[in-house]
């Protein structure tokens, strides 16, 4: 029985990989007569990039695109698995999960890449010129206007807490945050919830936890759900998602937190022996470039270091100036971060906490 | 003297330089390796403080929960080691069975850890085919369920170390390197200043008349006192001689020529009219005789003289018409043989020389003289003139002139040939030395339809004239 | 005419001494330099020969006084010395002449004599002219154009009588007189000898000594026919 049950576990497993590998794949083919083809597994949703990648063919025609997606832990294990084997994995990584990156260059796994662009990255974004952050997200609350009344909207992470405490009933299982046994990223802005403010971290793991928090895998799950009424809340979701996504539902808003927020960049990792790394920086210097980040800023990612946030967000006028962004730095402390044995604590004292866990069917086995 | 001695050596100033530069260039070599090595052990001390605090951080974070042991490595460990911000961090977090807790499995440090105690003892080692230096930390449990060793290894990359070692490198390098040409500077100035007196010394016997041999005197340092000794020594030597020589020379003269003339004077009035056919045949030879060793005489003299005072006597702008008929009224006696044309022409410019002119003139007398006793049959002329950069006096005469292949014996000394007999061969021998010491030439022009020509040519002065 | 014999060695003195007298010269012979000096000083002479290596003052000495006392009695100086280290030379010092020992005792006469002749013949420039012809009768000297020729006692005289009358004819008896005076025995033929080498040392001059037929001699200005 458990044999077969195994089985069907691996069964699973594969399909999902294969189905992976066939359907997230996109092609975009040279605009011009093909000179060359980069590679890119990334765990940004294709909408995102999209337009980054057509602008990029327009300044470089010669080049067709292999957009592969994946999940931030699915390709952080197949990049792992290609370094140790010495196969690398496509030109480019972009992963929001940069801790994974970063330990993947720590490992060996990375290029170092040096280009006028590259000195335009923030000297906490860059990591020994072989990761680069190159967005600015802010892990922001989203809610559904319908169903949170404007005087019950959180504005800092003890307001969360103290909402889901005083509105325990209203609130029970409509409160959704990502699954960080699953995401990465959830993984990763939980952890440096926890180093921030102990106390209110647990304060506010214990409130979702009682009020029964929804975890999901993607923050794309949570904000249809939100959008749709079906949650109420959503916490730590990635501000590029959630103002796309509040563009499209009017019912979404957006509160960046004004106690602190934590901000994310997504990172960039050029494999070692990657057989085009040269597109592979040709494409990050795009990234960098004033022309990629003007791109990302109308059309990608919305938010800026400098800039002040998209209209139609709560929160801070400027997010660098108010002094409330806490960016992730990229740099050896991740590696904390990535600790398995810290990994596994933190995600078995986090499973504990929420143990009255909402989670899919499938996941629950 | 060899060529070998003769070659030229090297100044004195540039050998220090060269001994100073190469010393100065060794002392910054070693300057620059030490400092290359205490940059390297400062470095490495610095930041194997960072190693070794990560390491006891990470080994104090570890705790026995619910009796497991359970490693939760502080963030702060991790961000102590990320001061060195470009370096790749590996641990290994091993439990008290010897079984990776966490971390990479396969970091090892140089010297197994048992046998390793000290805490603060960091290695070199290779993780990942990357120099590291490792260092590791023990923790003790005594645990009822956990009891004995565990250990945490840390590694780090040597890229911050080895930025700081270069950078503290290049800066000692560089203040190696402003020192070391300070101090070639102040070494190239102080050689200078201490080589003035040579260089005065030089100078003023340079610039010395070639004549003068008063001692030098100029103040030196006592090291070229011996020096300057010496050159006062041989001057003062030297000084003897040429005074003992003009005045043997002067003695000779005087000397040889008074009772010389004593003895033409007691020839001439012994007379020869009261004397036999035979009788007068002996008077004439003795009278022919005495006369040839008055000449010949004078002609050592001055051959002597000239010698002398082409390595005594100043040059100085003359005329060279001036001597030139000076030369000529000397050298023609009345009594010449008045069938003969002798005539002197000059030009109408005055064309100056640097020469002493009592040697030019006696060079000018002992040509014409020649010209007289041994050319001229008819006619005998004595011309100056000048062109742009010479100035030439011609002696012609209508005789047979001298056969091209003895011009070269000609102007030796005492070079006799048969249509010259009788003649010591000293005349062109004295002109000759005279033309070289005034950087001209003596020479002869064939016989031509006018006659044989003996050009004196000396170069033109071109400076001021006082 | 009276010659001061200013001369230290017996032999030589006493040749010098009798030769001049034998031409009828009185001569006062001194050996010693400082009483030579002094006797210049009140005495007057045609000529003095002074010898160089002076017991008592040297030649050069008593050369410097007596032309710092604006004597101008000329002055043949005899030398033994060689010029080794001499800066100035006799001529400079105001010698009219000299003559280094040994030297031949008739050109000792010879230059006696022609001191002597220019010393009373006057110092004012005379130059005379024809054609290129220039004699100038106080220093003696002939110029062709610029050709300074030699010419002997007798020929300058000649050509001196020739010169200062151009064109003129002179008879042959007329130039033995103006040449020998009346005293010398001579010739026509010594005329003809002279005027022939007249003739042949102003070759290429531009006037020529034309013989007038019967009459005697001219000099007549022009290029050679």
């Amino acid at each position: 029985m458990i044999r077969l049950f195994l089985v069907l576990i691996l069964a699973g497993l594969t399909t999902v990989q294969a189905f992976a590998a066939e359907d997230n794949k996109t092609e975009f083919s040279a605009p011009q007569s093909e000179t060359g083809k980069l590679t890119i597994y990334s765990t940004t949703d294709l909408p995102a990039m999209k337009p980054l990648i057509e602008d990029f063919q327009q300044t470089t025609p010669n080049v067709s695109i292999v957009y592969i997606e994946y999940l931030t832990n699915e390709l952080n294990a197949l990049a792992a698995e290609a370094c140790r084997k010495h196969q690398p994995l496509g030109d480019l990584l972009l992963s929001s999960s940069v801790d994974q990156l970063l330990k993947l260059a720590n490992d060996g796994c990375a290029t170092e890449h040096n280009s006028p662009e590259t000195l335009r990255v923030a000297e906490w974004a860059n990591w020994r010129d072989e990761v680069f952050g190159f967005t600015y997200e802010p892990a922001v609350f989203v809610y559904n206007s319908n169903k949170v009344p404007p005087a019950e909207v959180p504005r800092t992470h003890v307001e969360l807490a103290d909402l889901l405490r005083e509105r325990l009933d209203y609130y029970r299982g409509r409160v959704g945050t990502y699954d960080i046994r699953l995401s990465g990223i959830g993984y990763l802005l939980a952890f440096n919830d926890a180093r921030q403010t102990t106390t209110v971290f647990g304060r506010l793991l214990e409130s979702m936890a009682r009020a029964s928090a929804v975890a999901r895998c993607c923050t794309g799950e949570i904000l249809e759900e939100v959008a749709r009424g079906n949650l109420y809340i959503g916490y730590n979701m990635l501000g590029s998602y959630a103002y796309d996504a509040a563009q499209r539902h009017p019912d979404l808003r957006i509160v960046v937190p004004r106690d602190y927020t934590l901000v994310l960049s997504r990172g960039a990792l050029i494999p070692k022996g990657a057989a085009r790394a040269d597109l592979g920086a040709a494409f990050l210097d795009y990234l960098l470039s004033e022309r990629g980040q003007s791109v990302a800023r109308t059309n990608a990612f919305y938010f800026t270091e400098s800039g002040e946030l998209p209209p139609g967000v709560d929160g801070p006028q400027n997010l660098k100036e108010s002094g409330v962004a806490q960016p992730i730095r990229i740099g050896p402390a991740l590696l904390a971060v990535q600790d398995r044995a810290q990994r596994q604590r933190f995600i078995e004292d986090w499973a504990q906490s929420m143990i009255e866990l909402n989670s899919p069917a499938w996941m629950r086995e | 003297m060899h060529p070998e001695v003769a070659r030229k050596q090297p100044s004195l100033f540039a050998r220090l330089a060269r001994r100073i530069s190469f010393v100065l260039g060794i002392g910054a070599a070693l300057l620059v390796t030490a400092a290359w090595y205490y940059a390297e052990t400062a470095a490495n001390k610095a930041y194997d403080r960072l190693l070794v605090g990560a390491a006891l951080q990470m080994a104090e974070s570890l705790s026995v929960e619910d009796g497991i042991l359970t490693a939760r490595l502080p963030t702060s460990a991790f961000e102590l080691l990320g001061l060195a911000d470009r370096d790749r961090i590996f641990y290994r977090v091993i439990d008290t069975h010897g079984q990776t807790l966490t971390g990479y499995d396969d970091l090892k440090t140089p010297t197994p850890l048992e046998r390793a105690q000290d805490v603060l003892n960091v290695e070199e080692g290779f993780y990942k085919e990357e120099p590291v230096r490792i260092a590791h930390a023990t923790r003790v449990l005594a645990d009822p369920a956990v009891s004995g060793r565990a250990y945490v290894i840390v590694a780090q990359t040597n890229e911050a170390r080895l930025a700081l070692t270069r950078e503290l490198t290049l800066r000692a390098t560089i203040l190696v390197f402003v020192m070391s040409l300070l101090a070639f500077a102040g070494a190239m100035l102080a050689i200078r200043y201490a080589l003035q007196p040579v260089e005065r010394l030089g100078t003023e016997v340079r610039s010395r008349d070639p004549h003068d041999l008063t001692p030098v005197s100029v103040d030196v340092p006592r090291e070229l006192d011996p020096f300057v000794g010496s050159i006062n020594h041989f001057m003062g030597r030297l000084n003897e001689r040429v005074d003992l020589l003009q005045r043997f020379i002067a003695d000779a003269a005087h000397q040889i020529r008074t009772p010389l003339t004593a003895l033409t004077a007691q020839i001439d009035l012994l007379g020869a009219g009261r004397l036999d056919k035979a009788g007068r045949q002996h008077f004439d030879r003795v009278k022919e005789r005495t006369s040839e060793l008055s000449r010949l005489t004078n002609q050592l003299l001055s051959h002597a003289m000239v010698i002398h005072r082409a390595d005594s006597v100043q040059l100085e702008p003359v005329s060279l018409v001036d001597v030139a008929r000076r030369a000529y009224r000397a050298a023609i006696p009345i009594t010449v043989d008045p069938d003969i044309v002798i005539s002197f022409e000059a030009p109408d410019e005055r064309p100056i020389i640097l020469g002493d002119a009592v040697s030019l003139r006696e060079a000018i007398v002992n040509v014409i003289d020649n010209a007289l006793r041994h050319g001229t049959d008819q006619r005998l002329e004595v011309r100056v003139r000048a062109s742009a950069m010479q100035g030439f006096v011609e002696v012609e005469d209508d005789g047979p002139g001298i056969p091209p292949e003895s011009w070269a014996r000609a102007t030796q000394r005492f070079a006799t040939s048969k249509s010259h007999e009788g003649s010591s061969g000293l005349g062109f021998a004295i002109a000759q030395e005279v033309a070289k010491a005034h950087g001209g030439t003596l020479s002869f022009n064939a016989r031509g339809r006018k006659g044989f020509t003996v050009v004196l040519t000396v170069p033109l002065y071109k400076g001021e004239v006082k | 005419m009276r010659i001061l014999l200013v001369e230290d060695t017996l032999d030589v003195g006493e040749a010098i001494a009798r030769r001049f007298e034998a031409t009828g010269h009185a001569v006062d012979w001194e050996t010693n330099g400082r009483n030579a000096s002094e006797i210049i000083d009140f005495t007057e002479y045609a000529l003095v020969i002074l010898d160089v290596m002076l017991p008592g003052m040297d030649g050069f000495e008593i050369l410097k006084r007596i032309r710092k006392s604006g004597n101008i009695v000329p002055v043949l100086v005899l030398t033994a010395r060689s010029e080794i280290d001499d800066r100035v030379g006799a001529l400079d010092l105001g010698a009219d002449d000299y003559l280094v020992k040994p030297f031949d005792f008739r050109e000792l006469e010879a230059r006696a004599r022609v001191l002597m002749r220019r010393h009373t013949g006057g110092e004012a420039t005379n130059l005379i002219k024809c054609g290129d012809i220039a004699v100038d009768r106080a220093s003696r000297s002939v110029h062709v154009g610029k050709r300074e020729v030699q010419l002997k006692r007798r020929e300058l005289t000649l050509l001196e009588v020739l010169v200062a009358r151009p064109g003129r004819v002179f008879s042959k008896d007329e130039l033995l007189d103006q040449i020998f005076g009346f005293d010398e025995a001579a010739n026509a033929n010594a005329i003809e000898l002279y005027i022939g080498r007249l003739r042949k040392k102003l070759e290429g001059a531009r006037a020529n000594i034309v013989t007038v037929r019967g009459l005697g001699y001219q000099l007549v200005p022009g290029d050679a026919p």
